[in-house]
């Protein structure tokens, strides 16, 4: 082993013609400066010795104290091996000698030697003083700490309001601080869902448990009531919300969500959650562009599920709705009075729901593992159709993807209304025109709220 | 055993020698090759069998304290004149200098404004000299139809015997003449003078006396030895390459990988190191960009994008080891006017990453260890050189502590922001060391001044062409240079090394 540098060292002069410097061999082997300098004094007094005809040259660094004229400074300078008394002679007091560098060809330069080191140091860059002879405990890279910094700030905002919102519910049970502090940072609660629907299968149950781990993930909103406002301001939220991939399919998981809960509890407010899931229902099949075989509770859980993620940042969408040019003021008002008294309907159920969520608690946990998650993108599906014309509509498909795709996800939603048919149009703007500022084309963006509903009567 | 004997005979030798050398009776001068600090041949022996490396010193960690807040200009406004920065630094230094006055030539001097000279009366006045040189660049001359002058080329002084020195306050101008010498002074020092007004309207000077060194307060001495490296004018981006394996030298030598373990264990003392401007080469100031079409040079990528980029690698490998205080120079990306803001962090993404790394001024001010510092890129003296008879940047830099004030050309022929409320070169304290960058030699000098204040003046030579830095020993006040060399094959034929100076 430790002889083992001199193969090394030959290894290196003979077979790869390289210079040898001190500082690459230290760095190459990972060893202390001195200990580099050291081995190649070693290799060079060897094959000195072994073959008298060898075709070695060194260079030297000697510094010491220099006088000129009366002036004394000190001298640091590499040397041939053939100037090294010379220079060594000239020195009023030698303080260090050492070899710098060992090459088969004799340099009349000292460029070379440069570039040896330059490389050297480059390629190692971060530790370039790890085996240097003097350590400062002061330089210390920040660097590390500094970009999660940097990552955590820009992702803070987004989470905020959703940790928000349930401390304002008043009830902020286990289960939905876990699901919210694990959900990925950086994007908004539409992404949450998202991720929970991320991580399903083609198969359905996967989305039952996403639906629920959504609904779990909005525990505070599991109120009917709750999930009423949270569909309303589900559309409020959704044209904020600049993928629709995602109010799609939480929307749909929503609403079949809603639906049972629905059926399960018949609170205070599931008339109006009632009337919000049909009205959900009628906004899922309307949804655009998605030709769901998996029929129309799909749909609704989507949706379902995506409204509870409204719920989330009912303030933040609150606040998105009233700034979003709406062409019908009237439905501003109308869906301004109704959060409010949604919000204080959804306090009332709320201990109903607990019991719900320790199951759904634990449906989450199972997907909580999985980072591989499946989106719905929207992608262009050629068919034939009835009348034997092919017909190309944009169409929601589940990808699978991970987080580092999620982010290059806004592109789609303004090409989205051109594969859709027309009688879906409409909804689809309410859906997710709002986030977009210019109108979209031709059709009024209505914002969509629970009074929508009666309107449409 | 017979090296032994020489060792010993060597070691008196220097040991006479640099008594000659010590200022204080604390002992020999130590410095930085301390024959103490000789390990002679350790190096020149296989590794020793434990294989555990050799050994590790730490880094001396002195106290730092930056005082160069003055030189930060906030927010800055250019819709001034520049009248009001003469006016604040004549109100500052009016005080300064009536007390000298009275002080040098007696507390019953009258000491009157240019308003109140009366014919014959033996006054003191004091006020802003200018000086009113016919070769001075002037660009009404210049666009000037009558006097149909092309533009002047560069010179390398401006001065001509015709000079004429005017003192101006704040409401009038006067005419100097008599014992004065002319070429000495440059636009924008303001003095006082003890003379007679005589019927030509002109001020006989009989003697002028001016702020001197500012108090300075006392330092504590240090116990052991501590550095600084002083260096300036790297010149990064420059077609040539020959400073490059120097600067590596350098790097390798602060950061304790060069030399035997005697030099490194004094390397550790180097406490900090300071690059005083003109880290870029001049080269890299394209100046064909302002000439040359769009469309050829459209393309092109500037010249200091690889020379910071070279700079940044160079840093890194530093700021790792050492902390390294950056100034900027006349040649570095940063504003062109005095004071020159630090550059900016983001062209270092490799060493900002290190807090070793400090970004200051141009000037720079700073207590390391207790130890006053205070310098420039070099704008100041060689603006300065350029105006007065004086050649020695040593002089000229003695010269700016005699009279208080950094930059006294600014902003008459040295570019400046218009300062309103304050003039921040006027020295408030003494420093102990006073540092100028870019010179064309090194050269040291300890200056005393009348209440006791002590300097060590160091002109910090370029490093791209003379290949030397310099080393401050804070405990004695004493600076050496370090030169460092490599061979080429000039070499061959004379069997001198390269020598700086």
């Amino acid at each position: 082993m430790d002889d083992l540098y001199l193969e090394n060292i030959d290894e290196f002069i003979n077979d790869h013609n390289r210079i040898v410097t001190y500082k690459w061999l230290s760095l190459t082997l990972g060893v202390h400066v001195n200990q580099a300098k050291q081995m190649l004094y070693h290799y060079l007094d060897h094959k000195r010795k072994e073959s008298s005809a060898s075709q070695l040259h060194a260079t030297y660094l000697v510094s010491g104290k220099f006088v000129e004229n009366g002036n004394t400074s000190h001298k640091v300078a590499v040397v041939r091996e053939d100037q090294l008394e010379d220079v060594k002679s000239k020195m009023v007091l030698t303080v260090s000698v050492h070899v710098y560098s060992v090459q088969k060809a004799a340099l009349k330069d000292s460029g070379p030697l440069y570039s040896t080191d330059y490389d050297a140091v480059k390629e190692n860059l971060k530790n370039c003083c790890k085996y240097s002879a003097i350590r400062c405990a002061c330089a210390a890279p920040v660097s590390s700490a500094d970009e999660q910094w940097g990552q955590e700030t820009t992702a803070d905002p987004l989470p905020e309001p959703e940790t928000r919102n349930p401390i304002l519910n008043g009830s902020s049970p286990p289960a939905p601080s876990k699901a919210t502090a694990k959900q990925p940072k950086g994007i908004m609660g539409m992404f949450n869902s998202k991720s929970a629907t991320r991580t399903q299968d083609s198969g359905r149950e996967v989305k039952t448990e996403q639906k629920e781990k959504t609904t779990a993930q909005e525990t505070s909103k599991t109120k009917v009531a709750a999930k009423a406002s949270a569909i309303s301001n589900f559309f409020g939220k959704s044209a904020a919300r600049s993928s629709k991939e995602n109010s799609e399919k939480v929307i749909k998981e929503e609403i079949v969500v809603q639906t049972m809960r629905v059926s399960e509890e018949k609170s205070l407010g599931s008339h109006k959650a009632e009337v919000d899931v049909k009205e959900e229902e009628h906004k899922g099949s309307h949804t655009a562009g998605r030709k769901c075989k998996d029929g129309r509770s799909k749909v609704k859980r989507i949706e379902e599920s995506d409204s509870e993620d409204e719920q989330f940042e009912s303030q933040k969408k609150k606040r998105r709705r009233i700034k979003k040019p709406q062409p019908d003021s009237s439905d501003d008002e109308v869906i301004a009075d109704s959060s409010p008294s949604h919000n204080v309907d959804t306090r009332t159920p709320s201990p109903e729901n607990k019991v719900k969520k320790e199951p759904v608690s634990r449906a989450e946990e199972k997907t909580e593992g999985k980072r591989r998650k499946r989106r719905k993108v929207l992608k262009a599906r050629t068919f034939v159709d009835e009348e034997g014309c092919m017909v190309t509509e944009k169409v929601y498909q589940s990808e699978s993807f991970s987080d580092s795709d999620s982010d290059s996800r806004s592109g789609p939603q303004p090409t989205e209304q051109s594969g859709v048919q027309a009688t879906l149009r409409k909804k689809e703007d309410e859906h997710r025109g709002q986030k977009r500022s210019p109108v979209p084309s031709g059709k009024a963006t209505k914002q969509p709220s629970i009074m929508g509903f009666f309107q449409k009567k | 055993m017979s090296e032994k004997s020489t060792n010993i005979k060597i070691r008196k030798q220097i040991a006479s020698a640099l008594n000659f050398f010590s200022p204080d009776n604390l002992g020999p001068t130590i410095m930085f090759s301390d024959p103490a600090t000789r390990t002679d041949g350790m190096l020149l022996a296989p590794p020793s069998s434990g294989g555990a490396g050799g050994p590790v010193f730490d880094r001396v960690q002195p106290s730092y304290s930056s005082q160069s807040e003055c030189f930060r200009v906030g927010e800055r406004s250019f819709s001034r004149q520049y009248a009001h920065m003469y006016a604040t630094r004549l109100m500052e230094m009016r005080d300064i200098l009536t007390s000298k006055a009275k002080q040098t030539w007696g507390a019953d001097v009258k000491v009157r404004r240019l308003c109140d000279l009366q014919n014959g009366e033996q006054c003191c006045i004091v006020g802003t000299v200018f000086k009113h040189m016919e070769l001075q660049p002037s660009i009404l001359k210049e666009i000037s139809e009558e006097h149909n002058l092309l533009p002047q080329p560069p010179r390398a002084k401006y001065i001509s015997q015709s000079d004429e020195l005017i003192l101006e306050d704040e409401l009038q101008r006067i005419r100097l003449e008599g014992n004065i010498d002319t070429a000495k002074f440059v636009t924008g020092s303001v003095i006082a003078v003890l003379g007679v007004e005589k019927n030509d309207g002109k001020f006989t000077v009989e003697a002028f006396c001016t702020g001197d060194l500012p108090p300075q307060s006392p330092r504590s001495r240090l116990s052991s030895d501590r550095f600084v490296l002083l260096a300036s004018g790297l010149g990064l981006g420059s077609s040539g390459g020959d400073s490059l394996l120097g600067l590596q030298l350098l790097v390798d030598m602060v950061s304790g990988q060069l030399g035997d373990q005697g030099e490194q264990s004094r390397a550790a003392c180097i406490s900090r190191v300071l690059l005083a401007g003109n880290m870029l080469s001049h080269s890299t100031q394209d100046k064909d960009s302002l000439s040359k079409a769009k469309y050829l040079t459209k393309k092109t990528q500037a010249g200091s994008v690889e020379a910071i980029r070279m700079l940044d690698e160079l840093l890194v490998q530093l700021v790792a080891s050492v902390p390294v205080d950056v100034m900027p120079g006349q040649y570095d990306p940063t504003n062109y006017t005095l004071p020159q803001q630090p550059l900016h962090r983001c062209m270092f993404p490799l060493s900002t990453a290190y807090p070793t790394l400090q970004l200051v001024t141009n000037p720079y001010q700073a207590d390391i260890d207790g130890v006053r510092f205070l310098g420039t890129s070099g704008q100041n003296v060689s603006d300065m050189v350029k105006y007065s008879s004086m050649d020695d940047h040593l002089e000229v830099m003695e010269s700016t502590l005699r009279l208080r004030h950094l930059a006294p050309t600014a902003p008459d022929t040295l570019g400046c922001y218009p300062f309103y409320q304050n003039d921040p070169f006027i020295l408030q304290e003494c420093p102990y060391v006073y540092f100028s960058g870019n010179a064309p030699t090194y050269q040291a000098k300890k200056i005393t001044g009348e209440d006791g204040q002590e300097v060590l003046l160091v002109t910090v030579p370029e490093f791209s062409s003379t290949q030397t830095a310099c080393l401050v020993n804070l405990r004695s006040l004493e600076c050496e240079p370090i030169v460092f060399s490599s061979f080429c094959p000039e070499d061959e034929e004379e069997s001198e090394m390269n020598i700086s100076h």
